[in-house]
């Protein structure tokens, strides 16, 4: 029971950042049709700017809200500047690479400079710890389990109940077509990018609830969420949900069977297996769709 | 005045003239037929109207009096002009009423969703696309299906103009013949339609005016019958002799 139920708890922790992390890839993706390399310092920076809400006395419920809001116009922004102007390049893939990369870089340092290079720790979003299944588990964990299907139902409902998710879905699929009903394509680029910035703040913010922040806390999770999106496949939003998971469950049974060690060489294995045999993913349709 | 104005509109693509110095004017009300070969620049004649995906280097393009040029394609479609393209173009991962209801929220700027919804599914019964494929996925409908998904989602918005790319292309003959008979309902029911095709039976069962481009430059213009009988057009088409009409 031990073995299983901490590859069941550590699974389905793990897989909740990563679902977070590599939804918001998707959908920048699958609307702009650009891999944003800048998403894991807007992780980083959700948990930094969540940190400094709380260090100037703001209760936390208060915090989490401030912190995703404030990440999405941070997202929007950064679209604007670095993403927005080079759109119907024919060369974007490549060159926007590159820009959200010294985006990242200029970010990563910008936080240093700002907030030093000392460990921070966020509060729990709930206090202490329990056993389940002769597992200890804190109650932060189970919280984050909770809540992370919670937000992405809600972001389904968005994308397939409301106007605005009508048109996003819409603009994922079709430029010109989009333009001719009307759709302000520039502007729902902007929500696409406000939105997944939004997702990985909190992820953000689960994270440093959990282990201790700095700067570069982004990179790991912004590589975990690159392998979900490439096995899951990038150009859906169920397939990386399916894949953070089964990701989260395969690293959790690769750290209790083989060790820290082993799990990311298995995890590239897997990368490189599956380019090699589905390098459109594993949980994916021929053509980009928000489903 | 003329419902829609263009005024010596040009386009290059480096050193080549796709349209050059086009002029001409479209009444409200009618079906004004544009013909030509291949590369005559009928389509990039679109794009520039409608901004999407490029304006024109040159010129001037009024709707309703209002200068759209240099306006963003999506601006163009909300003061009233729609277009569709020679190529079946939906949003395939959206289902048939969402394909409608989707230009009918944006383009046709409805505010509610109950008149939004009621408008798509009306602009779907107008084309005859029965209730039972409103939940279908475009994609997998046929090419005449999704062309006429196309014209349902363009009425949708309730244009007060219409720009057709090439409609009958890919189309069996029972097609052409049904797709003529939507084409002269939607004119009937107060939307001018600007039409082009390279099939001139298509073009004079419908137009009311008709203008022949070869080389990005008006060739002739006018009633449809003096038009095809125009000796350049005639051999702008086969070279030597009359069109086979």
């Amino acid at each position: 029971m031990g073995a299983s139920a901490e590859i069941l708890f550590g699974g389905l922790f793990q897989g909740s950042l990563y679902a977070m992390m590599a939804v918001g890839l998707a959908l920048v993706w699958t609307t702009i049709g650009v891999f944003n390399f800048s998403h894991g310092v807007f992780m980083m920076l959700g948990a930094y700017l969540a940190w400094q809400f709380v260090d100037i006395g703001l209760p936390l419920p208060v915090v989490l809200p401030l912190a995703v809001v404030a990440m999405a116009g941070i997202g929007w922004l950064l679209q604007a500047s670095v993403v927005r102007p080079l759109i119907g390049r024919s060369n974007i893939v490549l060159v926007v690479v590159i820009t959200t990369l010294a985006a990242a870089s200029l970010i990563e340092n910008g936080v240093l400079e700002l907030w030093g290079p000392r460990s921070k720790q966020i509060p729990p979003l709930l206090d202490g710890n329990t056993t389940i299944g002769g597992v200890g588990v804190s109650m932060h964990q189970i919280a984050i389990i909770v809540i992370t299907p919670v937000i992405l139902v809600a972001l389904w409902l968005f994308l397939n109940r409301t106007r605005l998710g009508l048109a996003l879905r819409a603009v994922a699929q079709n430029e010109d077509a989009s333009l001719l009903v009307g759709l302000n394509v520039t502007a729902l680029y902007g929500l696409a990018f406000a939105i997944a910035a939004a997702l990985a703040a909190l992820a953000g913010i689960f994270l440093g609830g959990y282990r201790f922040m700095s700067p570069v806390m982004g990179a790991d999770p912004l590589l975990k969420a690159l392998i979900v999106v490439v096995f899951g496949g990038i150009s859906s939003i169920s397939g990386p949900i399916f894949a953070a998971y089964l990701i989260g469950f395969f690293e959790a049974a690769s750290n209790y069977y083989f060790g820290l060690y082993w799990t990311p060489a298995l995890l590239f294995a897997v990368l490189i297996l599956t380019l090699m045999v589905r390098p459109e993913g594993m949980f994916v349709r021929s053509s980009r769709s928000l489903a | 005045m003329a419902l829609l104005e263009i005024e010596g509109v040009s386009k290059a693509f480096g050193s080549l003239k796709a349209v050059d110095n086009v002029s001409f004017e479209v009444q409200a009300g009618e079906i004004f037929g544009i013909a030509g070969p291949n590369g005559s620049g009928k389509s990039t004649l679109f794009n520039i109207i409608t901004g999407i995906p490029f304006g024109p280097d040159r010129g001037r393009v009024r709707l309703d009096g209002q200068e759209i040029q240099g306006r963003s394609g999506n601006a163009i479609a909300k003061l009233g002009l729609s277009r569709t393209f020679q190529r079946e173009t939906s949003f395939d991962g959206l289902t048939v009423f969402e394909n409608a209801l989707i230009g009918a929220t944006y383009g046709g700027a409805v505010k509610a969703t109950a008149e939004a919804e009621l408008r798509a599914a009306e602009a779907l019964d107008f084309i005859g696309i029965g209730r039972a494929e409103f939940g279908r996925l475009a994609g997998e409908l046929s090419v005449f299906d999704r062309k006429c998904l196309m014209l349902a989602s363009a009425i949708a918005m309730r244009p007060k103009i219409l720009l057709l790319d090439e409609p009958a292309s890919s189309l069996t003959k029972p097609e052409v013949e049904t797709s003529i008979g939507l084409i002269r309902k939607i004119a009937a029911h107060g939307i001018t339609i600007v039409l082009i095709e390279h099939v001139l039976t298509f073009l004079m069962s419908l137009s009311q005016h008709l203008m022949v481009l070869n080389n990005g430059q008006i060739l002739a213009r006018g009633v449809p019958q003096e038009v095809i009988a125009d000796p350049r057009v005639v051999e702008a088409y086969l070279g030597s002799r009359r069109p086979d009409l």
